[in-house]
This record gives structure tokens, C-alpha cells and sequence, in this order.
């Protein structure tokens, strides 16, 4: 059975995010939405699919993949799975 | 330390850490000190050197490590590397216009260091092309020490007018203190006993690495030079390892005055920081101005115009002392020399016993076929091999100052604007032969380094060194320190380039499995080109020009033979004799004579016996020895004569051995078992394995 | 012609096209984008320079064309004052969209700094007005984001907005090879390589001169 993993992979939640930051101060805050826009972050998606038996399986493999070829670096990033899908 | 409160002994231990204090360097350190120069105008003293150019310009450059953060996070680390040099340089009053990587890895075959090094090349590009400081004329080296402990130094060049020089000190009584950037949580990591605030979930959301953002340091450095320009800032500081503590000791303790700051005024990026917290804090991108109170206004009004948050914190006293309020409540009160002047620590070193690499003998039959071997295999190693997917990613040309660019040159040469000069810049280390000898190898840095700088045309006239060492409490390391310390001494004194400043990054080993770094002192060497039109670049420009190799082959580096053999170098260049130009560095003779083929897409035939040695050497070591003191030099044919005899008078070794050709062909003739032959290399493979290294492995 | 070269927070190569400019003669500015607005009518040409403004966050150049300076730019490129828009000045005029396609991540997904050779396709632009169709100018590239991609390809050649291609290697997989295009009026012009970097032949070479020398008339 093939499954559709999506990740997240972001800055620790207490790690600065100078993307976010600007993006928010620069285009959100001065385009009008200072009173309901407080935070933005950015980081990366990934979707993966994958061969699998089971969702859990599937959720197994790209935590453990991503782990072992250092697709985030667990010393700044904040690494989410964050759907798994049968497809 | 009973008597003082949290705070203050947050601030002593932040202070007097060996990162802050160089306790354990300092007293080997001093040794530089005696070198001096009357084109230096500050030294040791101060966070960068500043070095008198002529035409009322300055040069201000220093090295420095991002080696533990780089191990663990190296994307990151050494993003953050660069805005650490970038504010050293700022905070003397002049724009940093060129970044150097010197970088050290273990072997490549490995997957890790691949990673390592595609994340430290990215975190560079990232940082160093958006700050909008060229990268060049670093240097690179593989070594499996370096296997658990990568090395990520960097270097930064500024230049500016001698008057907008400013001391890293406060100045009048009554002057504020300004503080630009925001305050958080960073680099407060594992310290718990004084932070309420950081419960140990929050801590698994820090980061172990700061994050750096180049964008606000380009805004920084726009709004600083902007600010010191007004004539209203007497002095600045970085905030980097101690954040403010160190920022505003140092800055109190130098000028033998005192500072009164209030913490509730500081601009904070995160809520509910305590006192020890914003003491202490490394955040990024920030700046300490001591300024006229008359300047006030205009300052902030710079600030302002650049979105910077910033607060005026405090201002100058004549107490001497450190005072911290925090809203009206005393919360330190130090002496500021307590913290700036810090207690040394002498430590013992011992002699380990004799290193040697195992060497082989090689039989003159074989020579031919070994010398082939060899040049290839040389071309392809990772210390050797082009550095050109390196050197495209980074924005090198930015500044409009580049006049030789990477492909035919291995030294940052740039234009001054506005003036007719040119410095030349260089970074060098040598690990194995540090290992080796600590003494030679590092004595020899400074030499090589010198080099190269001088392989362009320019005279050589300041170092900056960054120290890497394991741990200062193995007495065989401190020794290893100590004697390489010693090395550069004697060669910067004899080479005439004082040291203007530096780092030393000690602790470079792995507790689990032992494995401490090959002794490895990285120097920059800053000339001085008084013409920029006459800069000389390695790759041949012409069939039918002479090859001369300058200097003897002989193992033993001579530093006086060193020095007369540089000066002579760029006397050369400035009656304009020579084409092309490259020190003998690593692989010796025939690599550079490979480099200048590749790199200027000419030819050459060249007579291995004629190359000047004082022992006798068979072909394979006359090619490959990796003496010192050596160039490899092209001319025009009209000017050999001239070259020659100048070389006669200066009493310099030098002879012609070869001719540019356009045959496509890199011919050796040697004198291979009594029977004259030639070795025959089709330049385009020399080209192609000279290329691969890089792009094959990291693709 | 007096030129504004406009400083954005983040733009690098603005001193070097003031040099530059300077250097052949042309009376130039450096204006900080917040100022612009106040003091625009003193320009009759303007260049935006490379660089990394707003630090190239989210995309290149979309914050800088969000600006109020950059909406008075696109007022004033339709009376025709000329505007030159280099690396991220190309990527911010994109995105404001005085000039058509988009600049997207480099093929190679890593930024390149090399010399390339470009040729001149067109003569539409007032820049390249006096120059050869198909002679070749020497220039470093430098950019992450340089990629050209359009979704009308047709319409850019049917109306000879295609100004400058890459010869030989397509350095980041531009659609065919695209190094700059101007707007159908002729007056805005866009490049990824730098000409202020090509200015001297001390740092290797003066083609960079050909296209800003318009800002001499």
C-alpha cells in the first residue's frame, strides 16, 4: 500500500526565525494586520510516499529515514509528521 | 567569591572563562607583544588589529573560531561565525569588506564530513553573500583528526579612514550608553541556577546553536558606519561571547572608567528576562555605542531611519566600577578590571615523544612512473584539488574590488577605492607538519602564508592567527601550544609582520574516543600592494615565456633566506618582470607548475635537474618536496636576462628550467636511470582530475 | 540624466553601482527608499541595485516591491523614466510587476558567482537601444534565485522583450536561457548579471559600461 507522509521540519519553537520575523514585521504587520496577526513562522514541508502495510509503518519509516539521513538536525529543528495519509 | 550575588558571579564566571579571558593562553600569548611596527596603530590591545596603509587608509583584520558550534550544527555555526568577525571588525569604525573560511575536515570518504562540509559551505553562502562581504583567499585542509572536531575559522578585512578609528572603550564621564539590537534567551544554555524562567521543557525548544540573521547584520553595519560618520559615537563595542557583561567591562576597564546601566531599559526579543539572563545573554546582531550626549539626537535618529530597536541603557561614571540596576534596584557592582583583567593560569607542558610519518624508498627506475602517479594523485587530494565548486558559491566579486579572481589566484587581492593600492590577503595552516614539528610547522604558516601574499606582488606587513588546539590541560597539548606560539613569533619577527590579534579555540577533542586535533595555528597574512595595477596572478599568459624556479630545494625552513626571497618577490613584480607568479606550497614544484598550466590554459616543458637544490635529490623529490622559500615565476623572454641577474645580486638560487609552449602537453625531462626521458601529461586530464574532487563528492 | 540608485534595506551592490555610475561621468544619488518618496522629482533615471533586501525572505524581492517607494517607481515608470533593475533590482521589478515572468531558485539550486557572456537579442530597450544585436558582453553573474521562468514565452519575443540571453552554458536553467527582458513601453530593463561589476578592466573587464552608459544622456 502506498501512504502520503507530510513533515514539517522548523526552528525550535525558542530558536529565532528571522524569515518569520521579517515576514511578519514587514509584510503582514505594515499590510494592515498588525491587531490579528501576532506570530508567523517559516520551515519546510515535505510529502513523501511511501510503500508501506500500515500507516503507523509508514509514519515509522520517514521518522526513522529522516532521522538517519539527517534531514533536520534535531540541534535547531523541530521535526513534525504532520498527516499520514493512505493514498 | 562568597560575597558576591548570583548575578555577579554569573558575570565573574562568564568572564573569567577560558573563551572570554584566554587565561590559559594569555601568558604564552604575550611573547607577540614584543614585535612591533610602526605601520601597526593598534595591536593586542584591542578586539582587531589596525594596520596603517598610506593615503590615510587603515586596514583592520583579525581571525577568529566557530568550532564547537560548527561540530554539532555546522549549517548555522558557521553562519553565525561570520557575524561574530563581521561586528570585531565593525566595532573598530571601518566597513569589513572581505570574509576568509579557513576550514578543516576529516576525510571525506566519510558521510558525515560530507555533510559537514556541504551544511558549512551553505551556512557561509548564506551569511557571507547576504551580508555583502566578498569571500575569498581562504584555505582548506583534510585531516582525519579532524574527524569528531571539524575546524571553521573566519577571518575578516576591513577598511576605512584612520580618522573614523574607534577605540573599543567608553571616553567621557556623563557619555551614554546606547545598545542597538534586541536581547533573548541565547547562549544561556545549561546554566540553570540563577534562571527561574527556563523550566527544563523549554529548554528542549532551544536551540543548542544560535541562529543567525545576516539580513539585520547588513543593516547594522549600514546603520553603524552611518552612525560613526556624525563624529558623536566615542567608542563601540560588539556583544559577542558575555554579551553585555563583557561588552561593558571591557569597554569601562579599558579607558580606566566606570559604567552605571539600567536592565529594565534593555530591549528584549523574549518576556521575563531575569538580570543574570540579559547580563549574560549572546544573542546576535547587537552593538554597544558610548556616545556625546550632544549626539543623542542624531544618533537616534540613524537608528531609527533603519528599524533598529535600540535603548540608551546607561552612561560613563569615574567610579571604575560595573553598576547594574534593575527598575531602581541595585543588582551588581563590580570593578570593571575585576572582570576585563582576569587571573592567568599557568599551565605545564611536556615534550611528547618524537612524531614521524613513515616514508619509502623509491628506486630511480621507478621514477617515471611514480612521478606520474604521484602528480595526479596530488591534484586530486582534497588539500590540493581546485577550489573552484567552493569559490563559485560564494559571492567573491560583491564590493567591486576584486582585481584577481580565484580561478587564477589562491590570495584575496583587492582594490582599495579611491586610492591607487591594493591589499592582498591570505590564510595558511599546515597540520600535519604542526603535528611534526610544532615549532616549524607554524613558523612555516607564517612563512607560507607570507608567500603567497608576496607571489602576487605584495609586500607582507601584519598576521592575525587563530590558535586550534585540544585540551590546555593535557601538558602535551599546552606544549604543542606553547612551541607553535614560539614558531610564529620568531617568523613574524624576522618576516616583519607583527600580530595584531587573534583567538584561541582550545577543547578540540573527543572525550569518548580520545581523538584530539592535529595542533593546528591558522594565520592570515594582510599585504600592501602600493600599485594595484601591477598585481600578478599563477596562470602562464604566453607560449614562449621562460619558467624560473626562485629559491633552493632544501628541507629546512630558513627564516632569513625567507625573508630575502619575499622581498625579492615583490621587487620583481614592481619593475613589472614578471607574467605569472606562485609560491611553492603543498605538492611542491610540480603542482604549482601544474596550477599555472591549468589555470592559464598554456603549456610547459620543464627540465626536472635544472631545478636549483643544494643536496642532491633524484627527480621525484626535486618535483615534489615541499621546501619553503620557493616561487615559481614566468617572463617574457626579453626580461629573463634582467630576472637572472637580479637574482645573482640578491644572492637568491634561481634558474630557468622550462618554457611555456602550446602544445597542450605538460612534459617533465628528467635524467631517469642515465637515460635522458620525459614524462608526458595531456593538460586537459591534469585539468579534469585537478577539477573532479569537489563536484564528484559533494556534488 | 540624474539618477536615484535606491537603497533598500538589504541591497549590497548599491555602493558598487554608485562607483560605478560615478565613474563615467553620471551625476547619481544614493537614496534610501524611505526618502525617495519625498524627493523623487529631483531624478530623471533610477536603478535598483542587487543585493539581498529584506534578506531574500520568503521570496526575492517581494517585500521590497511591497514598499510604498516601489509603488511610486511603478507610477513613475509610465512617464517614461528609465529603470534599471540589476539582480535583485530585476528580482523586485519582477515582482512588482513593472516586467513580466518571475525569478525562481537557480537549477542547481545553489547560488552561482561566476563570469558569464551574454548576447544582446534586442533593441527594444532604451539601454541596449544603440547597442548590436548579437554582440556579447563579459559580466559576473552572482544570485541563488536567477532562474527566468514565464508563462507566455511567445508574447516576450513577439514583442522583442527578450534583451539578453546566456551564451554557452545556461548558468541556472533560465527558459531559453533568459538573462534579462524589458517592458513593452522599452524604458524598464531587468538583468541577473551585474554590469556595475563589469566597470573597470582592473577587476576584469568594462562590457558592464555599454548598458549604463545610457544613464549619460
Amino acid at each position: 500500500m502506498k501512504f502520503l507522509v507530510e513533515t514539517i521540519i522548523e526552528n525550535l519553537p525558542l530558536a529565532r526565525n528571522p524569515e518569520g520575523e521579517t515576514i511578519l514585521r514587514e509584510l503582514v504587520h505594515r499590510g494592515g494586520y498588525k491587531d490579528l496577526v501576532s506570530d508567523v513562522r517559516s520551515g519546510k514541508y515535505l510529502r513523501f510516499t511511501v510503500e508501506a502495510d500500515h500507516s503507523n509503518e509508514a509514519k515509522e519509516i520517514i521518522f526513522d529515514l529522516c532521522n538517519k539521513l539527517r534531514i533536520f538536525n534535531p540541534i535547531v529543528h523541530k521535526f513534525t509528521i504532520s498527516k499520514v495519509e493512505k493514498l | 567569591m562568597n560575597n558576591f550575588n548570583e548575578v555577579e558571579e554569573g558575570m565573574i564566571s562568564v568572564m573569567h572563562s577560558e573563551h572570554c579571558s584566554y587565561k590559559s593562553s594569555r601568558p604564552i600569548l604575550k611573547a607577540f607583544s614584543q614585535i612591533k611596527s610602526k605601520r601597526v596603530l593598534i595591536g593586542l590591545e584591542q578586539d582587531a588589529g589596525v594596520v596603517d596603509i598610506g593615503d590615510g587608509y587603515v586596514v583592520v583584520f583579525k581571525i577568529e573560531s566557530h568550532n564547537h558550534p560548527s561540530s554539532i550544527e555546522p549549517f548555522h555555526g558557521a553562519a553565525t561565525g561570520i557575524g561574530g568577525i563581521i561586528r570585531d571588525i565593525l566595532c573598530m569604525g571601518v566597513r569589513p569588506i572581505l570574509l576568509l573560511d579557513p576550514l578543516r575536515f576529516g576525510s571525506l570518504e566519510k558521510p558525515h564530513n560530507r555533510w559537514l562540509m556541504k551544511e558549512v559551505v551553505g551556512g557561509i553562502v548564506n551569511y557571507g553573500n547576504c551580508s555583502g562581504i566578498p569571500t575569498l583567499g581562504g584555505d582548506i585542509e583534510f585531516d582525519e583528526s579532524f574527524d569528531t572536531n571539524c575546524l571553521v575559522n573566519v577571518a575578516c578585512v576591513g577598511v576605512g579612514k584612520v580618522e573614523n578609528i574607534k577605540p573599543s572603550q567608553v571616553k567621557d564621564v556623563g557619555d551614554l550608553l546606547i545598545l542597538v539590537g534586541t536581547t533573548g534567551r541565547d547562549g544561556i544554555h545549561g546554566v540553570t541556577f540563577a534562571s527561574r524562567v527556563i523550566t527544563e521543557e523549554s529548554e528542549a525548544d532551544r536551540p543548542a546553536v544560535q541562529i543567525g540573521d545576516p539580513f539585520a547584520k547588513k543593516v547594522l553595519i549600514e546603520a553603524t558606519l552611518e552612525a560613526i560618520e556624525t563624529g558623536f559615537v566615542n567608542g563601540l563595542k560588539d556583544l559577542g561571547g558575555g554579551g553585555l557583561t563583557c561588552a561593558t567591562s571591557e569597554m569601562a576597564g579599558a579607558a580606566e572608567k566606570g559604567v552605571e546601566i539600567h536592565l529594565e531599559k534593555v530591549p528584549l526579543r523574549e518576556e521575563n528576562l531575569s538580570p543574570y539572563e540579559i547580563m549574560i545573554s549572546e544573542s546576535q546582531e547587537r552593538m554597544l555605542f558610548c556616545v556625546a550626549p550632544s549626539g543623542k539626537e542624531a544618533i537616534s535618529k540613524i537608528l531609527d531611519k533603519y528599524n533598529l530597536s535600540y535603548a540608551c541603557i546607561g552612561h560613563v561614571t569615574d567610579t571604575g566600577r560595573v553598576l547594574v540596576f534593575n527598575n531602581g534596584t541595585k543588582v551588581a557592582d563590580l570593578p570593571a578590571k575585576l572582570l576585563s583583567d582576569p587571573p592567568v593560569i599557568h599551565r605545564t607542558s611536556s615534550k611528547p615523544k618524537i612524531r614521524e610519518i613513515s616514508t619509502s624508498n623509491v628506486y630511480a627506475a621507478d621514477l617515471p612512473i611514480l612521478i606520474e602517479k604521484k602528480l595526479y594523485s596530488l591534484l586530486e587530494s582534497g588539500n590540493i584539488a581546485s577550489r573552484r565548486w567552493i569559490y563559485t558559491h560564494y559571492d567573491h566579486e560583491v564590493g567591486v574590488r576584486t582585481i584577481l579572481k580565484p580561478n587564477v589566484c589562491d590570495v584575496a587581492v583587492l582594490r582599495i577605492l579611491g586610492t591607487k593600492k591594493a591589499i592582498a590577503v591570505k590564510s595558511f595552516g599546515n597540520s600535519v607538519q604542526t603535528y611534526l614539528s610544532p615549532y616549524d610547522g607554524a613558523a612555516g604558516a607564517v612563512a607560507e602564508a607570507c608567500r603567497y601574499v608576496a607571489s602576487v606582488g605584495a609586500k607582507p606587513v601584519a598576521m592575525s592567527n587563530c590558535c586550534n588546539y585540544g585540551s590546555p590541560e593535557n601538558p602535551e597539548v599546552f606544549w604543542e601550544f606553547s612551541e607553535s606560539v614560539r614558531g610564529m613569533v620568531d617568523a613574524c619577527k624576522v618576516l616583519d609582520t607583527p600580530c595584531t590579534g587573534g583567538n584561541v579555540s582550545f577543547y578540540n577533542e573527543d572525550e569518548e574516543n580520545g581523538i584530539i586535533i592535529k595542533p593546528s595555528p591558522v594565520v592570515v597574512i594582510l599585504g600592501v600592494l602600493e600599485d594595484q595595477t601591477k598585481a600578478v596572478s599563477m596562470n602562464f599568459k604566453n607560449p614562449d615565456d621562460s619558467i624560473i624556479a626562485i629559491g633552493n630545494t632544501v628541507t629546512r625552513l630558513d627564516l632569513q633566506r625567507e625573508k630575502k626571497t619575499i622581498d625579492m618577490i615583490v621587487e620583481l613584480i614592481d619593475k613589472r618582470l614578471l607574467t605569472a607568479s606562485i609560491p611553492c606550497s603543498r605538492g611542491g614544484l610540480g603542482v604549482s607548475v601544474a596550477k599555472m598550466c591549468i589555470s592559464g590554459d598554456v603549456s610547459a616543458l620543464i627540465r626536472i635537474p635544472l631545478i636549483p637544490s643544494y643536496d642532491h635529490m633524484n627527480e621525484y623529490e626535486l618535483l615534489f618536496d615541499e621546501s619553503h622559500s620557493r616561487f615559481m615565476v614566468s617572463a617574457s623572454e626579453d626580461n629573463t636576462a634582467e630576472i637572472i641577474k637580479f637574482t645573482k645580486q640578491k644572492e637568491i638560487p634561481a634558474r630557468i628550467i622550462g618554457k611555456t609552449n602550446n602544445s597542450q602537453e605538460l612534459a617533465f625531462v628528467g635524467n631517469f636511470s642515465n637515460t635522458l626521458d620525459t614524462i608526458r601529461f595531456h593538460l586537459p586530464d591534469l585539468k579534469e582530475k585537478w577539477e573532479k574532487t569537489f563536484p564528484s563528492m559533494l556534488g | 540624466m540624474k539618477v536615484a540608485v535606491i537603497q533598500f534595506l538589504g541591497s549590497n551592490c548599491d555602493l558598487d553601482s554608485v562607483w560605478a555610475l560615478r565613474q563615467i561621468g553620471v551625476t547619481t544619488d544614493l537614496v534610501y527608499y524611505k526618502d525617495f518618496e519625498e524627493i523623487y522629482y529631483k531624478y530623471d533615471g533610477i536603478l535598483i541595485p542587487g543585493g539581498f533586501s529584506w534578506g531574500d525572505y520568503l521570496r526575492a524581492g517581494v517585500i521590497a516591491a511591497n514598499t510604498s517607494c516601489m509603488k511610486l517607481v511603478c507610477e513613475l515608470s509610465e512617464s517614461d523614466v528609465p529603470i534599471l533593475g540589476i539582480c535583485n533590482g530585476f528580482q523586485i521589478l519582477t515582482e512588482a510587476g513593472l516586467l513580466p515572468g518571475a525569478l525562481i531558485r537557480n537549477d542547481s539550486l545553489s547560488f552561482i558567482c561566476k563570469w558569464v557572456t551574454i548576447s544582446v537579442e534586442s533593441k527594444k530597450s532604451v539601454f541596449t537601444k544603440d547597442l548590436v544585436i548579437k554582440s556579447q558582453l563579459k559580466m559576473p553573474i552572482a544570485h541563488g534565485e536567477g532562474r527566468f521562468a514565464t508563462d507566455d514565452l511567445n508574447k516576450l519575443y513577439k514583442n522583442n522583450q527578450v534583451v539578453f540571453k546566456y551564451l554557452g552554458e545556461n548558468p541556472n536553467g533560465s527558459m531559453d536561457a533568459i538573462a534579462g527582458v524589458t517592458n513593452l513601453n522599452g524604458n524598464v530593463l531587468g538583468l541577473m548579471p551585474h554590469p556595475e561589476r563589469a566597470s573597470d578592466n582592473i577587476i576584469g573587464g568594462k562590457d558592464g559600461l555599454k548598458i549604463l552608459k545610457y544613464f549619460l544622456t
